[in-house]
């Protein structure tokens, strides 16, 4: 007897379970809330409240953490610090769940990467900015960053870091100078070449070489860029596909050549002085790491108070010493030139009026031509 | 044949074994003693090589923020390791979790595994099937559907929820692992044990446990392994805790410090000693045992 | 309680508290999973169950050379794993007198410094123009143009090193209980060493190859990170698909799909193993 009722419980339990779970189906589309969320934005006032105990999400070794100690210091409250944006397609899968359902993250400021950005602007999974409490943002954002397709006033985000996307390469490999985005087909480095896997810098970059400007291009102009990645691909042009790893290769002199980061190449030139960057002729892809404060934060004035703090130049100036990326505030260099003028008259992170005309930001696409332009770029990297 | 008394339960279990006799010449038996003590050396030498690298670019005098190619010796990563508090903090957590998970894993994990190989009951081969499922399931599905319930629950993600994770794909680890410890296991000595009178609970005790402990011990340390080095599976359920696994891919970006190198070399040092003092202790109880029979 | 209704309950007791953790924190987001894998939709208009068998067809058709590979890679890999692994966890178990727990820590021990550093570790030892490719390169084994890196050897090696442990643990497990005194007695009944070795060792060492093997292999079909890292886009296993479906593209229906797909690849792996195996040793009685 004892069997039966453990095997009607087993039965039982499971029967539940399966109908519990299959209850639970169903995963909600953004595309409702996107449209909702096109109606206008409201003005917001977040009025002055004491900070309090407030979570800044961020990347890790992004930050002096000098400047995370000062600014509590400085105004009160105390800011618990996060590196746990490991990557911008696993915090998004980390935390969709509650932006879908409408909670909160648990987080005041988060700060993420133009592709991200545009998805968390569209659903309105971010808070507007009360620029009053701005008044460094707007008075000390570099003019090329002052717009962006998705965020046409910048109500939701304030850059913290940039970055431009270009060539790094090795001369001595090469046997010659680099200066156009075509080097990195060209037969003569097969194999020594290695590409982006993400589809927002490889196709974005390839978009120059063919004379299209990659912030505007259309969904068929990006799977046209692929298909040129795809033949060289075919053709055993690159070696392989990268995210930030194709640093060990080209500093051992596996690669001669990578579509590498900026900030990358100013580290590597310490372990292989050889190595260069270029911003290519054509231009570069311009990634900004943003500033948002998510949906249903509770301290909007503590975020925005950090947001304005670090856009003083002193402290956009430690921060740049720090991170070596391209500053979005204005005035830096002078201040890092006081003290570390090597750093000042790098063109890598702070590159001439000239440069970041041609440095164009990714474009800003519908989720759906994103996921085609993703699924596009998988079938070259073969995942 | 001598025939020897019944080893004490529990007790000389322990012990070595006398070595079975050569055969086909002392000579022999040493050259192939030698041949397996090679191979063992150049395996263990291999699992190691890497090792080596991490430890010696600890002292690498970088100075980028990468780590890849040797630019001098220095010791400066060594003065102020701990200075990063988020680094210092994933690699407490790492350490503790991974205490928690492989204790609460390997308990239920081990009996698991007793009554599988020991009982006949209905559901039997049902069960150990399933068991090795979470083995076989990606990383990336299971944590985030893992993470999907506790958000439906309202759980809060962190050092709890990464706890339930890590035991949740270590079970299985620990019940195969005992399994092929208890499988052909003479039971005479227990039966025997019963035989004179020692409960079910006793025996379990005093003769059993014994028994699989090294099995135990293994699958203890397999867990703990497992559940320090784990990431996709934490990354979805950490919340905002962060391990030293989680902090280190991130890092990548911006190139690994390496001060990460010293604090993994400190911890290495660290069981090292533990293990050594382990050896130190076996050493002195096997000497005061055979003092005291003598 | 009779002693035969406590006899009965006694290994459901046991097996209570870890089946109930399972049964919670995996099966029932493994169904949650299952359902998905029968939703079609997209991010923008949601999902909705419709019952889609056909994203299991897809799924197959479209990745089977994925497939087939993480097959093929975990396979040699698990090999290799064994070939390397049995003469150490034979001499811990028998030649090791009391550093036999020393030699265990040894082998897991690398698990302790993380994966990244190992694998840029392997990178630097491993690059074109280090020590270890200029050998092989000067013996013949590599052309004058041929890396280590960036290909299947470099990814199948780094799956060996990383499995290494799962398959050495258990097989030491297996080889330390069996009693020397069985090995004399061979012995001493005239078979010779290797005799001994081929009828004593390893049958009674047969439950830790084949849990040492499952430990390896069925880990080894859903890694993606080595070939990640290791690896060109022809090296790409079934799990750098299901990682790029799931968190880049968002397609969930077709990871879980291709993720179920991969389970009941192994599972079946399973069965056949342990049948040639001899069954029992999936469902064992004590001796």
């Amino acid at each position: 007897m004892a069997e039966q009722t453990r095997r009607r419980f087993l039965g039982r339990t499971g029967s539940l379970a399966l109908a519990y779970a299959l209850a639970g189906c169903g995963i909600e589309g953004t595309l409702e809330k996107a449209q909702k969320a096109a109606t206008p934005i409201p003005e917001v006032t977040h009025k002055k409240v004491p900070l309090g105990n407030w979570t800044f999400s961020n990347w890790p070794l992004y930050i002096d953490k000098q400047v995370i100690k000062d600014f509590d210091k400085q105004f009160g409250g105390h800011v618990k610090y996060v590196e746990d944006i490991n990557d911008n397609d696993e915090f998004y899968g980390k935390v969709r769940q509650q932006l879908q359902a409408g909670e909160s993250i648990g987080r005041d400021i988060v700060t993420l990467t133009d592709y991200m950005c545009v998805k968390w602007v569209r659903n309105r999974y971010v808070e507007p900015l009360d620029k009053k409490n701005l008044p460094n943002v707007v008075n000390n954002l570099v003019d090329n960053l002052k717009s962006v397709p998705y965020d046409k006033e910048r109500e939701f985000t304030v850059p913290w870091q940039s970055g431009a996307v270009g060539i790094g390469y090795n001369p001595k490999k090469t046997g010659r100078e680099l200066n156009s985005v075509d080097d990195l087909f060209d037969p003569a480095f097969k194999g020594r070449v290695t590409m982006l896997n993400e589809a927002y810098d490889s196709a974005g970059l390839t978009l120059l070489s063919m004379g299209v400007n990659p912030t505007e291009a259309s969904i068929d102009q990006i799977l046209a860029a692929i298909e040129k990645i795809q033949k060289a691909a075919d053709a055993g042009q690159f070696r392989r596909f990268t995210g930030n790893d194709y640093s060990t290769d080209l500093a051992k002199g596996n690669i001669w050549v990578a579509h590498a980061y900026s900030g990358d190449i100013v580290q590597l030139q310490s372990d292989n002085p050889d190595l260069k960057f270029i911003y290519p002729d054509e231009g570069a892809m311009l990634f900004t790491d943003n500033m948002m404060i998510p949906a249903k934060a509770e301290h909007m004035y503590a975020a925005e108070t950090m947001m304005n703090y670090v856009y003083e130049p002193e402290v956009a100036a430690t921060l740049a010493i720090y991170v070596n990326y391209l500053s979005p505030v204005k005035g830096v260099q002078e201040v890092v030139e006081k003290s570390d003028p090597e750093i000042a008259n790098n063109p890598l992170i702070f590159p001439s009026d000239e440069i970041r005309a041609k440095l164009h930001p990714y474009p800003a696409l519908s989720e759906t031509d994103e996921r085609t332009m993703k699924e596009a770029m998988a079938k070259v990297t073969g995942a | 044949m001598t025939t020897e008394a019944p080893p004490a339960a529990g007790q000389a279990l322990e012990e070595e074994p006398d070595a079975p006799p050569p055969r086909g010449g002392k000579s022999r038996d040493k050259l192939r003693h030698g041949v397996l003590a090679v191979w063992s050396a150049l395996a263990l030498l291999y699992l190691f090589i890497p090792i080596f690298i991490i430890v010696l670019f600890s002292f690498n005098d970088n100075q980028g923020r990468f780590n890849f190619t040797w630019q001098g010796f220095t010791l400066r990563h060594w003065a102020d390791p701990f200075a990063d508090p988020d680094l210092a903090r994933s690699l407490v957590n790492s350490i503790e979790i991974a205490l928690i998970s492989t204790a609460i894993a390997t308990a239920l994990g081990t009996f698991m595994a007793m009554a599988l190989v020991r009982y006949r009951f209905r559901g039997r081969s049902g069960v150990d099937f399933f068991v090795f499922m979470p083995l076989s399931s990606p990383e990336v599905v299971l944590g985030a559907a893992l993470l999907a319930m506790f958000l439906t629950l309202n759980v809060n993600t962190g050092f709890v929820t990464i706890v339930i994770a890590h035991v949740m794909f270590t079970v299985s680890y620990v019940v195969v692992t005992v399994k092929a410890r208890l499988e052909g296991m003479d039971r005479h000595i227990e039966e025997a044990a019963m035989d004179l009178g020692a409960t079910e609970w006793t025996t379990f005790r005093k003769i059993t446990l014994p028994m699989i402990a090294p099995g135990v011990a293994a699958a203890a340390m397999l867990a703990a392994a497992i559940s320090f080095d784990d990431y996709v599976i934490t990354s979805f359920n950490a919340g905002q805790t962060q391990t030293f696994p989680l902090f280190i891919f991130g890092a990548t970006r911006q190139g690994v410090p390496a001060e990460v190198n010293v604090l993994a070399t400190m911890l290495l040092i660290v069981v090292l000693l533990l293990m050594g003092l382990n050896v130190l202790i076996q050493k002195r109880l096997a000497a005061r045992d055979a003092a005291r029979t003598a | 309680m009779s002693l035969h209704r406590r006899r009965q309950l006694l290994p459901w007791l046991f097996i209570g508290p870890g089946l109930l953790w399972l049964l919670i924190f995996f099966l029932y987001p493994l169904l949650n999973q299952a359902s998905v894998s029968l939703m079609t939709g997209n991010p923008e208009q949601g999902y909705d169950l419709t019952w889609a068998f056909s994203n299991y067809w897809d799924a197959i058709s479209e990745y089977k050379e994925q497939f087939g590979r993480s097959i093929v890679y975990a396979a040699i890999s698990t090999i290799l794993c064994l070939i390397i692994a049995f003469p150490l966890a034979y001499y811990a178990a028998f030649h090791a007198g009391r550093f036999k727990n020393l030699i265990l820590l040894l082998i897991i021990l690398p698990f302790f410094m993380s994966y990244v550093l190992r694998t840029v570790a392997w990178q630097l030892i491993l690059s074109d123009d280090g020590t270890v490719v200029s050998f092989f390169r000067s013996i013949g084994v590599l052309g004058d143009d041929g890396r280590l890196l960036a290909s299947s050897t470099a990814v199948i090696a780094g799956i060996t090193y990383n499995f290494l442990p799962f398959m050495a643990l258990p097989l030491y497990v297996a080889l330390e209980k069996i009693d020397p005194r069985l090995l004399e007695a061979a012995t001493d009944l005239y078979a010779s060493r290797a005799t001994a070795f081929r009828k004593v060792t390893v049958p009674l060492a047969l439950p830790g190859i084949f849990a040492g093997s499952l430990l390896t292999f069925i880990p080894a079909c859903g890694d993606f990170i080595n070939a990640a890292l290791l690896g060109t886009p022809q090296q790409y296993m079934i799990g750098n698909v299901i990682q790029s479906k799931f968190l880049n593209i968002l397609d969930y229906p077709q990871a879980a799909a291709l993720s179920f797909t991969l389970m009941l690849f192994i599972l079946i792996g399973i069965f056949l193993y342990a049948r040639v195996l001899g069954a029992r040793n999936l469902t064992q009685a004590a001796v």
